[in-house]
């Protein structure tokens, strides 16, 4: 079953593009901040993972919770400087300081890790078999952590009173300050969260994944369809949207050739664009 | 002829002369880093035209030179055209090149992110569309067969000192076209759809219409430097042309130099070519270093001169302006607007590097208390 093999891959690694794109979409809903530097921070947490399993030799998967934190305070840091500094010169201030993070973390990966592709051997979680086919348990663990993620931040959105307030900041801004929502906080919040999924997605994803210093502009990319295709600030969209183009992408190369990986997911961008604009205004 | 008008001729023929003799006297190991700091300047001039123009942040602007080199050296090999014919015809390929992508971000509801993110998208999509077409070939591009002698026709010269003068003249000129088109009345139509498409539209100014056009002039001004730099390596691939590294160099190069001036993207390439170079070459070959240095200064840059060396220059001008008519006992009142209007120099007036831009909302406070 040629078929069920590349539809199922493709699920499973569409999963973690969506679980990318989450994080991205929540800061350009809420912050109306394009992070230029979210895929950057997703390939630092594929080294963080190679890191802690290669020199560390501790299984990446136990440390989720501290590399959480890691990326939480890092991401409180990244903040502060769009707050403080983009902010001033309007939105191509954030676009700004987006790439200057994209490039020093890009280099910053290179200088400690150098250039050259590696990857983590020998944490692989075992396989189970589903209809015949078997699948790995790193990537399904990574596609099960996608969903909760989604359901949960679809939940906390809708019902609680934190969710409510970031869903009035990405409505508008200036009228929520006048209810008394804390505008620059619940921004900073979204920037740390999706700062956090960033790194946890790239440190579940490290077990399975070649990891190269660039990596990060791949997951950019795929972030930017899923965003497009998901919806702006739509969590379960974002799932759903890194999904198809996870199975697209998965199909077109099992029948066609490899040189399509990168093209679909901007293939699918650009048709989707001409057909359909974008609604949002951002 | 106005004064003004006077002033720009002379300027642009007094710069041209020094820098042609200036690039015929300088040692030949560092006309190779002046060639590469020259090519990125005409295309961080042509994403500041965009960004000043229309407050567009494209990202395609290498599509556009690589357009040059691909036309120049397709024609060249195929045809036996000649580069300087290709001068001309590179504008219009990179300007039909652009239609599409112009339309797609010019469409209601996209802003300047979404705009960003299209053109990312096209710059990384371009790539493997190139390899894939055979004629242009593939992923190991085209070569420009070396003449039996060197001829003036097939634009190939003895020394690099004539590649650099040729890019140095063109970088003139691309600036010229700067000029002139923010005192035409395209200029001034942009700057309205820019500053308030509703205005704009309500006197009756095409503004999807402007809006693409301003997209494909951008792109035919990157075009011609693109043949240039191709006579030059004798080579063109997506990896000369079109890797993320020149993508990122274009950017970074026009963010230094700001757009509120003309001279932002050339005076932000020299600096930003030179100076990766210097820190390469005290890094000693220590791998990363010389990126990473590179990465810091313009993070540094970037919050430290958000509207770049052409922008910060503007603020002090303006500055000592307003202290010269403050000190004159002129009414600030009467005095402000005025200063604001004459906007010197700037790409276009009141562009987003020149004057302050109004912050987005009312909410950009602290956290208020409780």
């Amino acid at each position: 079953m040629y078929f069920a093999q590349l539809f199922i891959s493709g699920l499973l690694s569409g999963a973690v593009l969506g679980l990318i794109g989450v994080g991205f979409s929540l800061v350009l809903g809420v912050g109306k901040i394009a992070n230029f530097a979210h895929g950057a921070f997703v390939a630092v947490g594929l080294y963080a993972g190679y890191w802690i399993g290669h020199d560390l030799g501790v299984n990446p998967y136990l440390l989720v919770v501290p590399v959480a934190l890691a990326f939480g305070v890092a991401g409180w840091g990244v903040a502060e400087v769009y707050e403080r500094r983009g902010r001033k010169v309007g939105p191509i201030g954030e676009l700004l300081v987006g790439l200057a993070l994209l490039l020093v973390l890009n280099g910053g990966l290179a200088e400690i890790f150098g250039e050259n592709p590696v990857n983590l051997t020998n944490y692989q979680l075992g396989s189970v078999t589903v209809f015949r086919e078997a699948i790995s348990g790193s990537e399904l663990v990574a596609a099960i952590f996608t969903v909760t993620v989604a359901v949960g931040i679809y939940l906390f959105l809708r019902m609680s009173r934190w969710g409510r307030a970031l869903r009035a900041v990405a409505e508008n801004a200036s009228a929520a300050g006048l209810y008394g929502v804390r505008v620059p906080v619940a921004r900073r919040a979204a920037v740390v969260g999706s700062i956090v999924l960033a790194g946890v997605s790239g440190l579940l994803i490290s077990p399975f994944t070649v990891m190269t210093p660039e990596a990060g502009s791949t997951y950019l990319i795929a972030a930017f369809a899923v965003v497009i295709l998901g919806g702006v600030g739509n969590a379960v969209g974002a799932v759903v949207a890194g999904l198809v183009v996870g199975v697209i992408d998965s199909l077109a190369v099992g029948y066609a050739s490899t040189a399509w990986t990168t093209l679909v997911p901007l293939l699918i961008i650009l048709g989707y664009l001409l057909i359909r604009p974008v609604s949002v205004e951002v | 002829m106005t004064r003004r008008t006077v002033i720009t001729i002379v300027v642009a023929v007094l710069g041209t002369a020094l820098g042609w003799i200036f690039l015929g006297i300088i040692p030949a190991a560092s006309l190779s880093v002046l060639v590469l700091a020259l090519y990125y300047a005409v295309g961080g001039t042509s994403f500041n035209f965009l960004y000043g123009s229309l407050g567009v942040f494209s990202l395609a602007q290498v599509v556009f030179l690589a357009a040059g080199g691909y036309t120049d050296v397709y024609l060249y090999d195929r045809f036996g055209v000649s580069p300087w014919l290709s001068l001309l015809i590179a504008p219009v390929v990179a300007a039909l090149l652009a239609l599409p992508i112009a339309l797609a971000s010019s469409r209601a509801g996209s802003g300047p992110i979404i705009t960003a993110l299209i053109t990312l998208i096209v710059a990384e999509a371009i790539p493997p569309v190139l390899i894939a077409i055979g004629p242009l070939g593939g992923a190991i591009g085209l070569y420009v067969t070396a003449p039996a002698h060197v001829t003036f026709w097939s634009m190939q010269f003895s020394s690099q000192a004539a590649f650099a003068r040729l890019l140095f003249v063109y970088c003139v000129v691309a600036m010229l076209v700067l000029t002139v088109w923010k005192r035409s009345r395209a200029g001034y139509y942009v700057t309205a759809v820019r500053d308030s498409p509703e205005a704009s539209a309500a006197v009756g100014i095409p503004n999807t219409r402007m809006r693409i056009l301003t997209f494909m002039v951008s792109a035919a001004i990157a075009a011609p430097a693109g043949v240039i730099y191709a006579q030059y390596s004798l080579e063109v691939n997506s990896d000369l042309f079109l890797s993320s590294t020149a993508l990122f160099e274009i950017i970074v190069v026009a963010l230094v130099g700001g757009a509120a001036r003309v001279w932002g993207g050339f005076v932000g390439a020299i600096v930003i070519v030179l100076l990766s170079n210097e820190i390469t070459s005290l890094a000693n070959g220590a791998p990363g270093v010389g990126p990473l240095t590179f990465a810091g200064v313009f993070l540094l840059i970037a919050l430290l001169m958000p509207r770049g060396l052409s922008g910060t220059w503007a603020q002090l001008v303006e500055g000592l302006e307003r202290r010269r008519e403050a000190t004159r006992g002129k009414s600030v009142l009467i005095g402000a607007p005025a200063i604001q209007d004459s906007g010197g120099d700037a790409l276009v007036p009141g562009a987003p590097g020149a004057a302050a831009v109004p912050q987005r909302g009312g909410d950009d406070g602290e956290p208020r208390p409780g």
